[in-house]
């Protein structure tokens, strides 16, 4: 380990053309792969073995509860009429909603030429992958017969019979799997110049052969970044409009149905913000412990979490814009119906539900708007967690008090979940910390070759960098 | 090999062929042909070489089905089926027939045709070419067709508790026989059930000849021919012809005998074509709330013990002259019924001082409503109440000149007896009887307690009992008795006699299915008579009282018809003797209750009846018409009481209950039970209901079965006597501080919440403003456009949303952008289904529910899946209290109630469709929203988008799995088939023998599959499902048409074909299902009634159910009159008077009509 390398000395420029360092401290270009690479090096740390063996365990579980819920009944869980969607749909939306800052901060910031972005989109975008997988579970798994969910798919047959094309499902299948599959190249395509340093560094044979293969014979050649850069903005590009769609069309599971409190035009824009909101709550949620764990305080750095804060308050700001929104328009759209059930979320059986879901999103981001607050790590970190709890919250209450009490008195009823539906959920988290951390384990976390790029040293105009010939 | 022929059975006779020389000489040559498989000279595997050539060949072919082993390999375990040897006469598989029979009841019986699928009986309906039926049933009707097919229904011929053979029974009975004729019955007792039918009681007659000595009694837990002890014979009511009618705690749209037929005539009396449509009005007197104190027009409520009071004060206003009700009054002051209260508090004096006046003014009123209906009014005492009500209600028909019109006595038939139940204890513990003849009835679990009749019984040497179960009566005594399996009705031949008079057969639509013995074989047979088959008896029975040449042919068409006319019912009065009436007044006093001194109120059953049916799935699981509560006892109680003794239900998140413990002082000792309370709106203070028919046990002695094992936490006999059978005083009421106790209830939220789904008014606001169920909810607030031109044509228009309905905004964009549609219309322009349901008409019995489950195959789910919302029913009942005032005591004490039935709406714009990412759900032609069940993945958002809530989900395989594995503990751990044993095997292991079995009992699957309509699939789990309207009904319809319509193509089913079972089954006729493009159908007349409306019309789904708005008949000089219907009452505080024009809708809506 080198993170205590003697730091060099530079001239500063005039204090006008200062600007607050990516890289602190001058790290040169070798330091950033060593102290990156290594993580995925040498033996499994101790600190790596004790985060994995229970989310494995906890994953297992999960894995168990499923085989439960196939072999038995979608009955094991709590779900009933009306709440014919409880935990299922509110861990899928949630999940998705986590999915959304990688390919944000990849593909979006990439666009607006945000430099901050590099040392955390790796992360992100593992963590995007893997929280679509989890989701992906959910949808899959709820369906009554789930060796028929296949049917969902548009598969000639000869019975002539294709999925129904009016449906939001079907929307859902479509845009979570483009989704999923593009998020997927994009991640790869960055990893590639990585994949070649690990190859580069790797000592054993296995790891030189695996690491080759996949780093597709990247040399570094010019030619190569020449078609790397293109390429990655083209799928940057390709990404954007996905970022938007992906959550448009699962609120539109809500927003095209009839059901009060379901049936809203404010949902599309209120879910991608949401979703962000709770993505960038989910990265750091990850990466503050791995930038303290790994030492990357000089790559991850105290101004990429006060950036991510000032996302949360933003998008924050704009869920709590939408719930005051939701409810005026309940009352103003004079429809009795809608009413009732914005009054009965935040009053009615589920009202704990509600203010948690208030307390998380609406209040807790407020916090950032203090400096001080916002460069607290402790602090950070817990309100990170906050906001994923806000926004598992959110979805609960949009999907189990809308459902519970709709428009028939008669068929009114209160939802409890069982242990089934909460052990299924926290699989899912066992499931995405399990591949978060082979991730951590096998592969760069960060984006070693953009980084330098960022750093004093790979700048053309700084006093380490370009032709000179710093180090 | 070639098959050979089987050996001709019979000496081949008539002319000889041959085919051969050979043949005809029986060569052995020719033998050996015949014997061959091939024909000489074919190549054959014979030789040793060609014998390796095969195994190789084999054996390539064994890998090349290897290959294909998952495609092709892989089979579900082959099933032979067998052909019929000879067709049976008039047998078409897949067709079934319909046989008349007949359900009987206490003292009558339902006239019923059943539907017979491949020789099982399959459903039930009434028979409508009876005189006194429209076909329909009631709900235990419709349920005993579950109980024919219970596993746990007697199958063993016991003696001293060892299994014989039948005929060692049979040998036992005639022993007996011979025993009883030799010493003419002496020591002997008979203890019956009541029965209409001629034939037992002509058996008991040659009985009473034969064995003079014995004694003979029948014993009801619930005596539903009450009022027969004091005229002699049952009353026939004519319903239908009353104006005013008086409930004297006579629940007779619910718990009275006939019921169904009641409802008919009650309904009819209300039924409104026409603005001008006069219709019946309904005072009801009731302690505790039932259907028919539900649809009361005026309702008092005062405990079952006070009602006699109330009907002294009507009788002597009535009639003035009667000296002996005169003196009653004295003796029972209406102040009687107020609490006592503090005399110096003028606040509680004035409390006092307005209810008498209230009292004072509904009774008075009330009579004065009478006495304007001469000969059209009609006073009905319930069963409940003691027999001094039976004569004063007796009194006032007679006062009213109602004898003869709408009171008449019918001639049904009742067994002599010459002793009770309580004689039979008092002798049976006297020694005086060693042989005791039990047929039918359970009294060791339903007798009255003082008797402590199971003991008694273990006193007679010799028990002979007929009985469908292995029940307590059996479990008292094993060691005495010999058993005998009675045969359920639908096994029976039998007969009985209606209430109007007529004559009904019962014929077996099944041989036994456990070889059962009917009532009348096992009484022909003690008789000693030549006769046992109990068809003979039944015949013979008919021959004696029919005259005329041609028997055999009157008989045929008593089977046929199902009926036969009889004695016409009497129209003279039986007036009482002086005496008579003075001996039931005589035990006529005020009681006094108090919350330290209650009543107690033993009721039928909605579900249970008296405990009959307490191992029917289907009844255990319907929900009560007043509670809603399933698979389980309640102790109802009213608010105020409840608040003074400190309990309470809960039902926020579950709905719980405090256990309490009852207590009463029975026979000297202090009995009690303990039981959930349930607060029930309208229920009178002070007073307790206690359903009979539950807290039963199967023990490996005897008792109920699987099903009503345990259901229920007591048992109210425990606290009846013989003095006591309708309801007690004096009892205590406390908490036993248990935890609280979950109920499976499945309506937790009674109010309306102001949202108009069941729309009303008075009679007297729905001859102002017709058109008012259209003047409610959103869609009044729109704007109005028309839809027909004038308004002959029918319904004026629809309200405009701010989009046009999608359909027509597809078609007249298509047809803007060129392309015609018309020829590619799949609409259908000869049948479009619809349904109109008149509230007005509907009671809320609930008949319809089961008749769906019975005809749809809908599964039973269990009280833990109840209790998690899973409960299957298409359909369901829909009851919604409201009361007066914003306070909760007013709106709990004296609350209106209303019923809805609730299934599919049939939606021409589905919300539920749009939604189905696999087109499981799509509309027909003919306007059904149909599913296809093997589509159907289960996402469960069609049921999410359904504004209505009708769509039901299989969670958990309710149809392969028994109840004991639907029981989840408190946090769902069900057995799972991968790791379960049933029948001792591994469930998973016995599911790969046969994929269709699940989880059940062999025992169960075997009979439980009879039940099934084999025109519906039975669903899976996973699998979405709802009401289709019976589509399958709808299809044969269809079929019948097409092959009748031949060359005319005159394919149109004719209105009225086609009935679905909840139409069929349903008393009130207020289900109507037709065609809507038939502008003379009933349904296009019902739905171009000004009543008509769509529940959340304002939606724009535009369903094909609609409904027709319900009008109350108050009478305005009440001192209970509401101007407005307490159920609109918090929607006029909200959006206005729907009764005056407002809004948009005011400007364009009734009074203008086609303005536009």
């Amino acid at each position: 380990m080198a993170s205590h390398a003697p730091t060099i000395e530079v001239p500063l420029p005039p204090k006008e053309l200062q600007r607050e360092p990516l890289v602190l401290n001058h790290r040169p270009l070798g330091w950033i792969s060593n102290q990156i690479a290594v993580i995925a090096e040498g033996k499994a740390p101790m600190w790596w073995w004790i985060a994995f063996v229970p989310s494995f365990i906890v994953m297992c579980i999960g894995a168990s509860m499923i085989a439960y819920q196939v072999g038995t009944g979608v009955g094991v869980w709590g779900l009933m009429i009306p709440v014919g969607w409880a935990w299922d749909i509110t861990n899928f939306v949630w999940w998705i909603g986590i999915g959304h800052a990688g390919t944000l901060i990849s593909a979006i910031l990439c666009l607006l030429r945000q430099r901050w972005r590099t040392s955390i989109n790796r992360a992100a975008e593992a963590m995007t992958i893997f929280a679509v997988m989890c989701a992906g579970i959910f949808p899959a798994f709820h369906v009554g017969r789930v060796w028929f969910a296949w049917w969902l798919l548009p598969i000639p047959n000869a019975n002539g019979i294709w999925p129904q094309f009016r449906s939001p499902l079907l929307w859902d299948v479509f845009a979570v799997s483009t989704y999923f599959t593009v998020s997927l190249l994009f991640w790869y395509m960055g990893l590639i110049p990585d994949l070649a340093t690990m190859r580069d560094r790797a000592k054993s044979k296995l790891r030189q052969i695996g690491y080759g293969i996949a780093a597709l014979g990247w040399t570094g050649s010019n030619r190569h970044w020449w078609n790397y850069e293109k390429a990655y903005l083209l799928l940057a590009g390709l990404s954007t409009p996905l970022v938007l769609s992906v959550h448009s069309i699962v609120s539109f599971d809500f927003a095209v149905s009839q059901v009060p409190g379901w049936h809203t035009t404010i949902f599309p824009p209120y879910f991608v913000a949401g979703a962000i909101f709770s993505g960038f709550g989910m990265v750091l949620t990850l990466v503050l412990p791995l930038r303290a764990i790994c030492k990357l305080e000089d790559v991850i750095t105290i101004r990429h979490v006060e950036l991510m804060c000032k996302v949360l308050l933003a998008t924050g700001s704009i869920v709590g814009y939408a719930y005051g929104m939701e409810f005026f328009i309940a009352w103003y759209g004079g429809n009795p119906y809608e009413l009732y059930a914005f009054q009965n979320r935040a009053f009615g059986p589920y009202w704990w539900s509600y203010w948690s879901m208030i307390t998380c999103n609406v209040i807790s981001p407020h916090f950032f708007w203090s400096k001080r607050l916002r460069t607290n790590l402790w602090f950070v970190f817990a309100i990170s967690i906050v906001v994923n709890i806000g926004m598992w919250f959110e979805r609960f209450v949009i999907i189990v008090t809308s459902l519970h009490r709709d428009y028939m008195p008669s068929n009114w009823a209160y939802f409890s979940p069982t242990w089934v539906d909460i052990w299924t959920y926290i699989g899912t988290i066992g499931l995405f910390m399990t591949l978060f951390l082979l991730f951590v384990r096998f592969l760069p976390l960060c984006n070693i070759a953009e980084v330098k790029v960022v750093s004093s040293h790979g700048d053309p105009h700084h006093p380490l960098g370009g032709a000179k010939g710093g180090h | 090999m070639k098959t050979i022929p089987p050996p001709c059975p019979e000496p081949e006779s008539g002319q000889k062929y041959w085919r051969s020389l050979e043949q005809l000489a029986d060569a052995p040559e020719f033998r050996q042909w015949l014997e061959r498989e091939f024909p000489d000279g074919a190549s054959e595997l014979v030789d040793p070489v060609s014998r390796r050539s095969f195994v190789k060949l084999m054996s390539a072919s064994f890998a090349l089905g290897g290959l294909g082993f998952l495609g092709a390999g892989c089979r579900r375990p082959e099933e032979k089926i067998l052909p019929f040897g000879k067709g049976p006469e008039g047998y078409i598989h897949g067709v079934p027939q319909y046989f008349a029979t007949a359900m009987p009841t206490r003292g009558t019986a339902i006239p019923l045709v059943v539907k017979s699928s491949d020789g099982r009986p399959t459903k039930i309906e009434g028979n409508p070419d009876h005189p006194d039926s429209n076909g329909a049933t009631d709900p235990f009707a419709q349920a005993s067709l579950l109980s024919l097919y219970d596993p746990d229904r007697a199958q063993r011929y016991l003696q001293g508790g060892n299994r014989i053979s039948k005929e060692k029974a049979l040998d036992e009975l005639s022993r007996i026989s011979k025993q009883l004729v030799a010493n003419a019955g002496a020591k002997t007792a008979f203890l019956l059930e009541q029965s209409s039918s001629p034939s037992r009681r002509r058996l008991v007659s040659v009985l009473q000849v034969k064995c003079r000595e014995a004694k003979y009694a029948i014993y009801e837990p619930v005596d539903l021919q009450a009022n027969r002890r004091v005229t002699g014979s049952t009353p026939y009511f004519k319903v239908d012809q009353a104006k005013a009618i008086l409930s004297l705690d006579c629940d007779f749209i619910g718990g009275e005998a006939d019921a169904h037929q009641l409802i008919r005539g009650f309904s009819a009396g209300r039924r409104i074509q026409k603005v001008s449509d006069s219709m019946n009005r309904l005072y009801a007197v009731e302690g505790l709330m039932t259907l028919t104190g539900m649809n009361a027009d005026h309702r008092l409520r005062v405990p079952n013990s006070h009602v006699a009071t109330v009907a002294v004060h009507v009788a002597a206003r009535v009639s003035p002259q009667n000296q002996q009700v005169a003196a009653l009054v004295a003796r029972l002051p209406l102040s009687s019924l107020i609490p006592p209260f503090d005399p110096t508090n003028a606040d509680a004096k004035k409390k006092a001082d307005d209810r008498q006046k209230f009292l004072e003014g509904w009774v008075a009123e009330c009579a004065a409503d009478l006495l304007a209906n001469p000969g059209a009014s009609l006073v009905l005492a319930g069963h409940r109440q003691p027999m001094a009500v039976h004569v004063l209600a007796n009194l006032l028909n007679s006062a009213l000149g109602n004898v003869g019109k709408t009171v008449l006595y019918s001639p049904v038939p009742e067994t002599a007896t010459n002793s009770d139940l309580s004689a039979l204890a008092t002798a049976l513990r006297a020694g005086q009887i060693d042989t005791l003849i039990i047929v039918g009835g359970n009294p060791a679990y339903n007798a009255p307690e003082d008797l402590k009749w199971a003991e008694a019984q273990s006193k007679a040497k010799e028990i002979i009992r007929l009985g469908a179960y292995e029940d307590e009566t059996f479990a008292a005594t094993p060691q005495a008795t010999l058993h005998l399996p009675g045969a359920h009705y639908l096994e029976s031949w039998g007969d009985a006699v209606t209430s109007d008079g007529t004559s009904v057969s019962i014929q077996p639509l099944v041989a036994p299915l456990f070889d059962g013995l009917t009532e009348l074989e096992v009484l022909a047979r003690l008789a000693g008579l030549e006769t046992t088959k109990p068809y003979d008896i039944v015949r013979e029975t008919l021959r004696g009282s029919v005259s005329g040449a041609n028997f055999e042919e009157t008989w045929k068409k008593f089977l046929h018809d199902g009926f036969m006319p009889g004695q016409k019912p009497s129209t003279t009065d039986r007036q009482l003797s002086a005496a008579e009436v003075t001996q039931a007044f005589a035990s006529l006093a005020p009681v006094s209750l108090s919350k330290d001194s209650l009543e107690i109120v033993f009721h039928r059953d909605y579900r249970m009846d008296d405990g009959r049916w307490n191992n029917n799935g289907w009844l255990q699981e319907f929900p009560d018409p007043v509670t809603k509560a399933t698979w389980d006892s309640l102790i109802l109680i009213s608010r105020k009481t409840a608040e003074e003794l400190g309990v309470k239900n809960m039902t926020t998140s579950k709905t719980t209950t405090d256990i309490v413990k009852v207590t009463l002082q029975v026979g000297g000792e202090t009995k009690s039970i303990t039981g959930p309370i349930w607060i029930t709106p309208g229920m009178a203070d002070n007073s307790l209901g206690l359903a009979l028919g539950y807290g039963r046990k199967k023990t490996p002695q005897g008792g109920t079965g699987r099903i009503g094992n345990g259901v229920g936490r007591y048992n109210a006999y425990e606290l009846r006597t013989s003095s006591t059978m309708g309801f007690a005083t004096g009892a205590k009421l406390e908490k036993t501080g248990e935890p609280r106790y979950e109920l499976a209830i499945t309506q937790e939220h009674g109010a309306m919440e102001g949202r108009p789904i069941i729309r009303e008014a008075n009679k007297a606001q729905y001859e102002k403003s017709p058109k008012f169920a259209n003047n409610f909810d959103l869609e009044a607030h729109s704007d109005f456009i028309p839809k027909n031109k004038t308004p002959e044509e029918g319904p004026l228009g629809r309200p405009k949303g701010i989009y046009e309905h999608p359909y027509h905004a597809y078609e007249t964009r298509k047809s803007m952008n060129g392309v015609n549609l018309e020829g590619k219309h799949v609409k259908s322009d000869i049948h479009q289904w619809g349904m109109a349901v008149d509230l007005n008409q509907c009671v809320g019995c609930g008949a319809c529910v089961l008749a769906c489950q019975a005809e749809n195959n809908v599964p039973i789910v269990g009280k833990d899946q109840v209790k998690r919302n899973r409960e299957m029913h298409w359909l369901r009942i829909d009851r919604y209290f409201s009361g007066a005032g914003d306070t909760l005591e007013a709106m709990v004490d004296d609350p209106q109630a209303v019923h809805q039935p609730m299934m599919c709406q049939h939606c021409e714009n589905a919300p539920c469709e749009s939604v189905c990412p696999v087109n499981a759900t799509v509309h027909d032609e003919e306007g059904l929203n149909v599913m296809a069940y093997n589509r159907c993945v289960g996402t469960r958002y069609c049921s999410n988008n359904c504004a209505w809530k009708v769509r039901r989900f299989n969670f958990l395989d309710f149809n392969r799995r028994s109840l004991d594995q639907l029981i989840g503990t408190p946090n769902a751990v069900y057995s799972s088939p991968m790791v379960g044993k049933t029948d001792g095997e591994w469930t998973l292991k016995r599911w790969w023998k046969n994929p269709d079995i699940g989880t059940r009992p062999q025992d169960e699957w075997d009979i439980l599959k009879l039940v099934r309509n084999p025109d519906v699939t039975v669903r899976m789990r996973g699998v979405m499902e709802k009401c289709t309207f019976c589509v399958q009904r709808i299809e044969q319809a269809k079929i019948g048409q097409k092959v009748k319509a031949g060359q005319t193509g005159d394919v149109r089913v004719p209105d009225g074909v086609i009935r679905p079972a909840c139409q069929q089954v349903c008393p009130a006729e207020a289900i109507v299902f037709g065609n809507q493009l038939d502008p003379n159908s009933r349904v296009s007349q019902l739905q171009k009634s000004e009543r008509n409306y769509e529940v959340l019309g304002f939606l724009e789904t535009r369903p094909r159910v609609t409904y027709l708005a319900r009008i109350r008949n108050p009478n305005p000089k009440m001192p209970d009159y509401h101007d407005i219907a307490l159920n609109v009452q918090p929607y006029v505080e909200r959006s206005g008077n729907p009764y005056e024009p407002h809004g948009h809708a005011a400007d364009h809506g009734s009074e203008k009509k086609g303005a536009h």
